[in-house]
């Protein structure tokens, strides 16, 4: 018997995140599921391995908020996938989130970085 | 926008679950083959790339799983699956379910019952325009008051139109049909358009129909009498109804909600100028009677209490009651039939609290049942959660379980309320007399809603509370206890057993107490011997025409079948007297009631004189100077000296004219200060001539009177024995004294004493059916506890036997210790039924019982002892047949 996958115990912020690179991979090209855990570890050179029992959950809260998109096409390989495409909707979400991202990360870092004068 | 989407898709995904799940599978297999792909283009063995592409993906199943979860519609699945498998559980534990839903559910009905009754008497207004700006004029003076007046005072009030808005009048009066009995309602002409008074066909009165006597033969329908007298025939209007040999057109039909502003529904409403036509008498003449119900609708700008004085000084003292003597007004809120006083609060508060205390019963008894099954789940739970239940899925189970069991009450106290509602006001008013029955009439009783969920919240939340218990205690487990069906040991488990035995105990006690106080109450009074004999004797009243009593006597005594006709100032038994004060040099000593009677009214009624002699018929054609004393007044105002010969100076109520003019100044013995000097020639045995409810006369002095007297204002029929003469016949003969039959009103005594019966053996059976669901509420529900407790001590008890103990020791182990922990709750118990009854007593009257009533407290002790003895032997013997091995493995 298989052991059931470690729950990936979703904080709000590994959510959010995973959330928002699913979007930023979608906006690159659409993309089926697989690709795009895939890609995600290329990206992130191995950082981030996205197991099935996070990614389609991720998927399915994305597609049921209107951000991204689900069809069915043929694969290069001659067999049908469910392609992810990004809406509108999940356009702008992206665009938003990672503006806010950007902001926080930088805060983050300042904070880091700062010596014990500065404080 | 993104809600909707998401609720759409759950939505979509619930309806289409399989073809959700089919795409599903093809998604994760896609995922596969890809992964087998890329895996196989990397130079992989299949078999690496097959396992790679699994490590990846995750078990499929797991996947699957937290796919759903990510939907909100998972959780209506959940929730369809737990009531599955809640009824599973509940179908197969039948006996525990049906006790407690049939307890909460009598808890619910019954206090559903009470509200609806009260709500519809005190709580729900009338279906009129802004129901709380309408108050009706009661006056009151030093001695008496009342809340009917004069035309001419009606038309006082109605012109300061700077505290009203508007002013009706009212007044009903029982009138024929046909047969048939009425209710019906004279008002003025604004009345429907001033009220604002719902009109279901046609339309209400108006003011032309009432603008000149006999002018405007029409009436308007209350639904009820719509449909019953007229089948609901939608084209009544213009169709004839006939009352007292009058034809009158009906010109409308009223909303089935509005029934008057009367204590009791009406059946019609005639404009005001149909009453000298229908009744004969004259309302707008030189000497108008005092006859009519004042209700006006307040300015916003004015409020009652300005109203109040305002009129005290102008109408009221000049000219209403002609007096200007200290006579003040007072506006009561008219908003509801019964206004919501303290009063009021007072009078059903009795009703409530035994209805109350069931539910709280129901509602305890019910946890402790519950208790004891989570008892027995202990196991249960541990291995669903063994399984790889999560917390929360496990309490979430258990709470839809306690759902269901309050679900299932409410629906089963739903149709016991409604069935009591329905079944009940028929057989209530089918306990009543022939000739009383059809003057009852009763405000539907519609179901309410606000009480019912009320109960039910009350019940719910008993049902999760104690449905959560358990899943608390056993979720917090370890795991390997739970599944050894351990409770463990952590939880101070004795404390809480304890805390349900006494409270269960406690709260039995006090309603059996209760009840059983209600009931002996009821059955005293009931039996209270009203020292005459009323027997076949039939009442004769005049309605308001006394001048008509000399030719009724002359008529009833010529007939053949009757053997002997007495007159009266007011027949016994038909309420309360009224008092006077007697004095003795010029001040008050004691009240007495009084009535004047013909000299042979003693004989009629079996009234024994028990020393002296009766009335001579002189005496009584004169209404001459003497009197009959009661025993009780004799006693009262003479005590151990010789009554007869001694006088007696009653106070002559002449600043009463108007009020009560019954002690006129026409009597021959006024004396000199303005009393009235009797002189005792006999005294009679005691006996109820009030309220059989108050019990025997206090004081009582009869003066003489005769068929040609000023007092004789009614009249008691005694028929020739074998004759067997009944109302309707007495209601031929008085034919001949006026054509219209509703001149009198005849009713047997018995009769009289039925109606007065009707409400103590009402509360007595009331008290019987809850003194009943007392008794099997305290029995059941401390058996629950008891198996429970002793559910939890299996253990001990096995080590006990193990160690040598014998059965009959064990037992009395166990009973020793039930009694001591009911001992504790019945202090308690005892403590709260005193307080209840004290408060009790305080609102009603316990006149045959005390409150401390020792037959219903030893009654209630006893029941309770021997229900917490069955409770306990029972369970503590099947625990002395259990096996001691079995039980001590199971525990390690």
């Amino acid at each position: 018997m298989n052991a059931p996958p470690p729950d990936p115990t979703p904080t709000d912020l590994v959510q959010g995140t995973l959330h928002m690179l699913i979007l930023k991979t979608l906006a690159l090209e659409p993309m089926h599921g697989y690709g795009i855990g895939v890609r995600l570890e290329q990206i992130s050179k191995g950082v981030f391995q996205v197991n099935g029992g996070s990614l389609f959950p991720a998927l399915r809260r994305l597609e049921r908020a209107g951000l991204i998109k689900g069809d069915w096409h043929a694969t290069e390989n001659n067999r049908r996938a469910k392609y992810y495409t990004l809406t509108a909707s999940g356009r702008a979400t992206l665009r938003r989130e990672t503006r806010d991202w950007e902001v926080q990360a930088a805060a983050i870092a300042r904070i880091l970085r700062a010596s014990p004068g500065e404080v | 926008m993104r809600q909707l989407n998401s609720l759409l898709a759950g939505i979509t995904t619930l309806f289409r679950r399989a073809r959700a799940e089919r795409d599903m599978d093809d998604e994760l297999q896609q995922f596969l083959q890809t992964a087998i792909d890329e895996g196989l283009s990397s130079g992989m063995t299949r078999g690496e790339a097959a396992r790679a592409a699994r490590v990846r993906l995750g078990s499929p199943a797991a996947v699957k799983d937290h796919v759903r979860d990510a939907g909100w519609e998972v959780l209506v699945e959940q929730f369809g699956r737990d009531i599955a498998y809640a009824w599973r559980g509940l179908w197969r534990s039948r006996t525990f379910v049906a006790t407690t839903v049939f307890t909460l559910a009598i808890g619910l009905g019954l206090v559903t019952v009470v509200f609806t009754v009260f709500d519809a008497y005190v709580l729900r207004p009338f279906a009129i325009r802004d129901p709380n700006s309408v108050y009706e004029v009661y006056w009151w003076s030093q001695e008496a008051g009342g809340h009917t007046f004069r035309w001419r005072d009606y038309e006082d009030m109605k012109a300061r139109t700077d505290l009203f808005d508007s002013a009706v009048v009212e007044d009903g009066r029982f009138l024929s049909s046909n047969g048939t009995t009425l209710s019906a309602a004279f008002v003025s002409g604004n009345y429907f358009e001033a009220l604002g008074a719902p009109i279901l066909l046609g339309r209400g009165l108006a003011e032309y129909d009432a603008r000149a006597v006999g002018d405007a033969p029409v009436a308007v329908l209350s639904h009820q009498a719509w449909s019953r007298f007229f089948e609901a025939d939608p084209g009544v209007i213009g169709r004839e109804i006939v009352l007292n040999d009058h034809r009158l057109i009906i010109v409308g039909v009223a909303r089935a909600e509005f029934q008057g502003l009367d204590d009791y529904p009406h059946d019609l409403w005639l404009p005001v100028t149909m009453y000298g036509p229908i009744t004969g008498q004259n309302l707008f003449g030189s000497n108008q009677p005092r006859e009519l119900r004042v209700l006006v609708r307040l300015r916003s700008d004015v409020t009652a209490a300005q109203a109040q004085t305002s009129l005290g000084i102008e109408p009221f003292e000049t000219k209403v009651v002609g007096r200007l003597d200290s006579v003040r007004a007072e506006l009561k809120v008219r908003a509801t039939r019964v206004p919501l006083t303290p009063d009021v609060i007072a009078l059903f508060a009795p009703v409530f609290v035994p209805f109350v205390l069931v539910l709280v019963a129901a509602c305890a008894n019910a946890s402790n049942v519950m208790l004891a099954r989570a008892n027995t789940r202990h196991r249960e739970i541990g291995v669903r959660l063994a399984l790889g239940a999560s917390r929360g899925r496990v309490i979430r189970q258990l709470v839809t379980e306690g759902f269901l069991i309050a679900a299932l009450a409410g629906v089963v106290g739903l149709g016991l309320a409604a069935l009591v509602l329905r079944a009940g006001t028929p057989l209530v008013i089918g306990q009543l007399s022939a000739s009383i029955a059809p003057l009852v009439r009763v405000v539907p009783l519609e179901f309410d809603r606000r009480v019912f969920v009320f109960a039910l919240a009350a019940v719910s939340a008993t049902t999760l509370l104690f449905a959560l218990l358990p899943a608390l205690h056993a979720t917090r487990l370890t795991l390997m206890d739970a599944i050894r069906g351990q409770a463990g040991s952590k939880i101070r488990s004795s404390a809480l057993r304890g805390l349900l035995v006494g409270g269960q105990v406690a709260i039995s006690l006090a309603l059996l107490i209760v009840a059983a106080t209600l009931v002996r109450n009821g059955v005293a009074i009931a039996n209270v011997d009203l020292g005459f004999n009323p027997g076949s004797v039939l009442s004769v009243n005049t309605r308001g025409q006394s001048s008509l009593v000399p030719k009724a006597a002359g008529v009833l005594s010529d007939d053949p079948r009757i053997d002997q006709v007495v007159v009266t100032s007011r027949n016994p038994l038909f309420g309360q007297l009224e008092k006077i004060p007697v004095l003795e040099g010029g001040r008050v000593v004691v009240p007495v009631t009084y009535l004047f009677v013909s000299p042979g009214y003693f004989s009629m009624l079996g009234i024994p004189i028990i020393h002296g002699r009766g009335f001579r018929p002189g005496e009584s054609r004169e209404e001459s100077g003497v009197a009959i004393v009661s025993a009780a007044a004799a006693q009262a105002l003479w005590p151990g000296e010789e009554p007869v010969g001694k006088t007696l100076h009653l106070e002559m109520p002449e600043a009463r004219t108007g009020v009560a003019d019954v002690l006129t100044r026409s009597l021959k013995a006024v004396g000199k200060s303005g009393g009235l000097y009797v002189t005792v020639v006999g005294v009679a045995k005691d006996v109820v001539s009030g309220l059989v409810y108050e019990g025997k006369d206090s004081a009582q002095v009869y003066l003489p009177t005769s068929v040609e007297g000023q007092h004789a204002k009614a009249l008691l029929v005694h028929p020739r024995p074998g004759t067997n003469l009944q109302p309707d016949a007495i209601r031929t003969m008085l034919l001949q004294v006026h054509p219209d039959p509703l001149k009198f009103e005849t009713i047997p005594l018995v009769e009289m004493v039925a109606v007065q019966m009707f409400p103590l053996r009402l509360a007595s059976w009331i008290g019987s059916i809850l003194g009943g669901i007392a008794l099997v509420l305290s029995v059941s529900g401390l058996y629950g506890v008891l198996t429970y407790m002793l559910g939890q001590r299996a253990r001990e008890i096995a080590i006990r036997m193990a160690l040598g103990a014998a059965a009959p020791a064990v037992v009395r182990l166990v009973m020793r210790q039930s009694a001591r922990l009911a001992g504790a709750g019945a202090a308690i118990g005892l403590l709260f039924a005193f307080t209840v009854m004290e408060f009790l007593s305080s609102i009603i009257r316990l006149e045959e019982v005390s409150v401390l009533d020792p037959a219903a407290f030893a009654a209630g002790v006893a029941l309770v002892t021997i229900a917490v003895a069955l409770a306990s032997y029972g369970p503590a013997r099947r625990a002395t047949h259990l096996d001691p091995a079995s039980i001590l493995k199971s525990e390690t």
